[in-house]
């Protein structure tokens, strides 16, 4: 009876986490900046018969406990890398396939260099470990630029909430889109969506990639302006051993835009 | 459709000046995200030729934030929902001005769920979006003048319990210098002097007390009690006997039917009722008596002072729980308008209510308070 202070939350409840498939390996799902983990409901079921698949919402995003965010611990990617160890370690899985996207690839390199026995391989799709150019580094974007995108956060707030919860509304000539219409995708609370903003965009792990001892494949898209083909060589470069395959998809959403594609690189490296 | 001949009157449209020249600006853009078509609007508000605009992509035409929304964002949700609506963004035209404008898009499917195409509406913006942001700037002003408001109000609330903890030190010292005084031989009229400063000073003990509860409770620490486990009638009977010493003329009825024990603050609960008696005295008809009663029931003490007269007018109702509430005033009346606050918040401490009811045949005020383990404890 009464409230305990310093009672953790779950991890699995506060990251709204959903465990499907059978397999005695595991492998994770980790969504990037701007969306939620139905980003992957086009490629997560095709492991679900070989593997345990674990799919989770960042704090902030999706189902997550919004009262779970603390601006300190999430001001940088070391507190999403803190909570991918503990959802795997209340769910004590070890030696797990971690496949993350877009600054959920960083996360999960971070993860790796904590807690390395909890990974056996690192998928990284559209990985960048500096958005920002930086003397001969080609991240993509002028410091700027990205202060534009800060501010334009701060400005926007309600072109931000729009983009972030679509009004959605009934398609009965779209059945397809039947069990998708239930839901809201990529909801995000406007204000955690900022600093999570100013937390990607702002990062720089170049440092952490050469230490990185996990075996791992780099998804790299054609044309991508997030994370952009020198970049992909980069984070080649610095992880010494890693794959690089280069996607025929374009744009920086490929497990929504070319998801067959996606699955079977996953699959071959897996 | 009209049939040639048909009443001239009937005006038929032109669709394909009615796509080229809409007031909406139209985009259709491949699986490759690249533009294959572009109506007139658009290009015009881009200050582009058309044919210009095939074979870029949408996301080209925006300014950087915008690109990097709109790849992290807004695309993923065309293709998990097919459509997005209302997404505010920023195109840069030919000349590299800004034109703000809302974005609605939503994407054609075959029959395995791919992609074929998007159809993409614009509407410019401007004005609803300066709106906007100005919208913004007030709210966050008036977030700050609330903010430093309630800074204020919590200064002063803390004010008042310095000056009240204060007032307290010469109030002692006028009470031990009256003490002196009566020691001593006095007139008559030194003795009268004396009583009137007696009274004055127990007055102004119990507005200090008052205001010390209330701004307490106001700084967030609440009422603090002292619980002991105890018998309630005794609290109760003294509270009586004290009312009823002070206007003899006057009668208080019992029914007290808590033999047991209970865990309760008995100098709070004798505030309380004190205060509640004080009040049915003061407003009842005073050809009635005030009927005090206390029973124990489901785990729960029940306390209640009733009192016949005029009903409390039901806008008075909403408010009698609050600070500062006095009702109608009337020359008579003293005080600040705290004591049905501060029992109220007695009530709160004992993780109890107090609630009131009023018609015609009575005034009743209930206590109810919860036993057992919750409440007992």
């Amino acid at each position: 009876m009464g409230c305990h202070s310093g009672v953790r939350v779950s991890a699995i409840k506060r990251n709204n986490v959903r465990v499907r498939g059978s397999g005695a390996k595991a492998m994770v799902f980790a969504h990037g900046f701007g969306c939620d983990q139905n980003m992957w409901r086009h490629v997560a079921p095709a492991f679900e018969t070989d593997f345990k698949t674990v799919l989770f919402d960042s704090v902030g995003a999706g189902g997550s406990d919004l009262s779970a965010y603390d601006p300190t611990k999430y001001a940088t990617l070391d507190g999403y890398a803190d909570d991918v160890i503990e959802i795997l370690r209340e769910l004590d899985l070890k030696g797990v396939v971690f496949v993350g996207h877009s600054v959920s690839a960083m996360v999960g390199v971070l993860a790796s260099l904590k807690a390395p026995e909890l990974f056996s391989k690192l998928v990284l799709v559209g990985p960048s470990p500096r958005y920002i150019n930086d003397d001969n580094y080609v991240g993509g974007f002028g410091a700027a630029q990205i202060e534009e995108l800060l501010e334009f956060l701060d400005d926007n707030p309600m072109a931000w909430s729009q983009a972030m919860a679509p009004a959605i509304i009934g398609n009965p000539d779209r059945p397809e889109l039947g069990e998708e219409l239930t839901a809201s995708f990529c909801r995000m609370d406007p204000a955690i969506a900022k600093e999570f903003a100013r937390a990607t965009f702002m990062s720089d792990n170049r440092a952490d990639l050469p230490r990185v001892a996990t075996p791992t494949l780099i998804l790299q898209c054609s044309d991508d302006i997030i994370a952009p083909l020198e970049v992909g060589h980069y984070v080649h470069s610095r992880i010494a051993g890693s794959d690089l395959r280069i996607l025929a998809a374009t744009g920086h959403c490929p497990n929504l835009s070319a998801p067959a594609e996606v699955t079977a690189a996953i699959r071959a490296y897996a | 459709m009209p049939e040639p001949g048909a009443d001239p009157s009937v005006i038929s449209e032109d669709l394909e000046d009615l796509y080229e020249n809409a007031p909406f600006g139209y985009l259709s853009t491949a699986a490759d995200s690249t533009i294959f078509k572009v109506n007139a609007t658009f290009a015009g508000w881009m200050g582009f030729p058309p044919e210009t605009l095939i074979g870029r992509r949408l996301r080209d035409l925006l300014t950087v934030p915008g690109r990097i929304l709109y790849e992290t964002n807004v695309a993923p949700a065309l293709r998990l929902q097919g459509r997005f609506e209302e997404v505010a963004l920023d195109l840069v035209t030919d000349t590299g001005d800004k034109l703000p404008v809302l974005v609605n898009a939503t994407e054609r499917r075959n029959a395995d769920g791919e992609m074929v195409s998007a159809r993409v509406a614009v509407v410019r913006a401007k004005d609803r979006r300066s709106y906007e942001r100005d919208l913004q700037g007030r709210e966050a002003a008036a977030r700050e003048t609330l903010r430093s408001e309630q800074e204020t109000s919590q200064l002063r609330e803390q004010f008042i319990a310095v000056l009240g903890h204060d007032l307290r030190n010469p109030l002692a010292s006028i009470v031990g210098a009256a003490r002196l005084l009566r020691r001593e031989v006095q007139s008559e009229k030194g003795l009268k002097v004396l009583s009137l400063m007696e009274t004055s000073v127990d007055r102004m003990a119990g507005l200090i007390d008052d205001v010390m509860d209330f701004a307490r409770g106001r700084l967030g620490s609440g009422i603090d009690l002292h619980r002991a486990v105890c018998p309630l009638e005794p609290v109760l009977r003294q509270v009586v006997d004290e009312l009823e010493t002070s206007q003899p003329s006057r009668t208080i009825t019992c029914e007290i039917a808590v033999p047991e024990p209970i865990s309760i603050d008995p100098g709070r609960i004798g505030q309380l009722v004190s205060n509640l008696l004080a009040n049915a005295l003061t407003h009842g008809d005073p050809r009635s008596p005030v009927r005090l009663g206390a029973v124990t029931r489901d785990q729960r003490l029940e306390v209640w002072v009733a009192n016949a007269g005029a009903p409390i007018p039901p806008k008075a109702m909403e408010r009698l729980f609050q600070p500062f509430f006095r009702g109608e005033v009337r020359a008579s009346q003293n005080g600040l308008g705290l004591g049905l606050h501060i029992a109220s918040e007695i009530a709160k401490a004992h993780g109890g209510v107090l609630s009131a009811i009023s018609d015609e045949t009575e005034t009743r005020f209930t206590l109810t308070i919860p036993l057992g383990q919750d409440g007992g404890a």
